[in-house]
């Protein structure tokens, strides 16, 4: 049976804690985008999308959250507040499994370059702050194939979190980490958890091979200095359109 | 494989009697968790017991597990149940991913894992800090076998499990795949589809199919049992043998002196 899944033989010490599979054994590409909400992430990853479709390249784009599989479990346990930090990670972990087995992984083998709105470093990050073991994250999301680029959009807390706040009228329970019993004040707890996830994020910069990109420079910018990274790093040829 | 970092890592044979397991317990005990305990839970507090039965379907379980509790209720002892997709959280998600078949293994892996935690922590745990007895009808140990048998690595499965609540007792009910389908044909007048393990394509005959796939998870039983000290018994000898051995374990375990136990007018029909 073809497998996609390596043996994992978890980790003696967390703090050596195990890296995405680096094997590749397709002719895809994955360039996924991280950082906190606010810090400008979404908006420079649908500028490259825009710039690819528009040249006529082989992409697909694919956010965290998206899958309807298991959207109906996510929405009764985030109306209800059942999730604890084990399942809500888990939850995640199996709608991320389902976006990666039947989309990225296929994808990835038919030869297209993947862009992904957040990844497997959410988890890492979010789900850290949240009280799940490193260690634990590492190994659960062990089967998801190594980005051949991480862009790790980074922005001074207070800027992001009033990018955000500003943009909302009422921060929702589990995205202000109001589960985690920190403050009774929505925006007091968004902000700490936010500052949490910052310094999860920040530590695997030089693990995990992150491209920092800050959040704070002019967008058109900084999209320019993405594409330009993107161009160097990927041979694009091999995703633009077939000439006849 | 059976790599000594694992934090789900071998463990004695369980089930020694409950004086002697607290005379001891700094000593002799193993950890009620596998590796790191589940976030903000304190093990020392969980004063109740878990007892698994793990076997196949048709191996007789849930007819042990009506019986037991009858017992156990008789006894003065109270009983929490558990078993696969039972979680409020997704239990019926589980249930409508198996009717479309459009699943792949890694989701349903995972969709599994979160059942088995959602009931983990929202029930169970909560139970045996209250005392009670778990009867959980099949554990971590069938979610990790059908896992396995589908090329999903050992120690990724344990490392998800590696927070999970170690059983006090965990019982096999072993029985051969044969004997299984015709328990399981007789029960139904027919054969499920994943029970035999069609998403594998083993077989286009479904007895083929059936055989085949419960011989794999046979083995990994196998190896699991060496690996965490499973107390096996023959599945297939009479409801009543096998529950005499269950209860004679699960007394001394308790420390409970009578085991004489015949069955209420509501469940005789399963004294067989």
């Amino acid at each position: 049976m073809a497998t996609i899944t390596p043996d994992i033989a978890p980790a003696a010490d967390p703090s050596t804690a195990k890296q995405p599979t680096t094997k590749r054994d397709y002719p895809g590409a994955l360039v996924v985008v991280e950082g906190i909400d606010g810090s400008g992430k979404s908006t420079q990853l649908y500028l490259l999308k825009r710039w690819l479709e528009i040249g006529g390249y082989r992409i697909h784009f694919t956010e965290w959250n998206s899958s309807p599989l298991v959207k109906s479990a996510t929405r009764r346990g985030k109306q209800r507040r059942l999730l604890t930090p084990t399942t809500f990670s888990l939850l995640h972990a199996a709608d991320f499994a389902d976006r990666c087995e039947r989309q990225i992984m296929p994808l990835l083998h038919g030869g297209y370059l993947v862009l992904a709105d957040r990844y497997i470093y959410t988890a890492f990050a979010r789900d850290a702050a949240r009280g799940c073991s490193p260690h634990w994250l590492r190994n659960l999301y062990g089967f998801a194939p190594a980005p051949d680029i991480t862009f790790y959009f980074r922005a001074p807390l207070d800027v992001a979190v009033n990018r955000i706040v500003a943009g909302r009228p009422k921060l929702k329970y589990y995205e202000a980490g109001m589960d985690l019993g920190i403050s009774l004040d929505r925006s007091e707890s968004f902000r700490i958890f936010q500052e949490r996830i910052l310094n999860n994020y920040d530590q695997m910069v030089e693990t995990d091979h992150f491209v920092l990109m800050d959040g704070t420079v002019r967008v058109n910018k900084l999209q320019k200095l993405m594409r330009q990274i993107v161009s160097e790093k990927i041979a694009l040829q091999q995703f633009a359109p077939k000439k006849k | 494989m059976r790599s000594s970092k694992n934090t789900l890592a071998r463990v004695p044979p369980n089930g020694r009697p409950a004086k002697q397991r607290r005379a001891h317990a700094a000593v002799e005990t193993p950890p009620r968790f596998y590796g790191t305990p589940l976030p903000g839970v304190r093990p020392e507090e969980l004063s109740g017991t878990l007892v698994v039965i793990e076997g196949t379907d048709g191996s007789g379980r849930s007819t042990q597990i009506s019986l037991l509790t009858e017992w156990l209720e008789s006894q003065g002892f109270a009983v929490q149940t558990m078993g696969l997709r039972r979680s409020y959280l997704v239990g019926e998600d589980i249930d409508a991913l198996l009717a479309e078949n459009a699943v792949t293994r890694m989701t349903l892996a995972l969709m599994y894992s979160t059942d088995f935690f959602d009931q983990l922590e929202r029930r169970i745990l909560p139970a045996l800090r209250s005392g009670l007895i778990v009867l959980a009808d099949r554990y971590i140990f069938t979610l990790i076998a059908r896992a396995a048998v589908r090329g999903i690595g050992r120690d990724y499965l344990h490392g998800i499990y590696e927070t999970a609540l170690r059983p006090d007792l965990t019982f096999w009910l072993n029985v051969r795949p044969e004997i299984a389908f015709d328990r399981e044909f007789k029960k139904s007048q027919t054969i499920s589809y994943w029970e035999s393990g069609r998403d594998m394509s083993l077989s286009n005959d479904l007895f083929q199919s059936f055989i085949r796939y419960q011989s794999m998870i046979k083995r990994e039983f196998e190896y699991l049992s060496k690996r965490h000290g499973f107390l096996e018994l023959d599945g297939e000898s009479s409801v009543s043998a096998v529950n005499r051995v269950l209860r004679k374990r699960i007394a001394s375990h308790l420390g409970i002196r009578s085991t004489q136990y015949k069955p209420s007018h509501a469940l005789s029909h399963l004294w067989r």
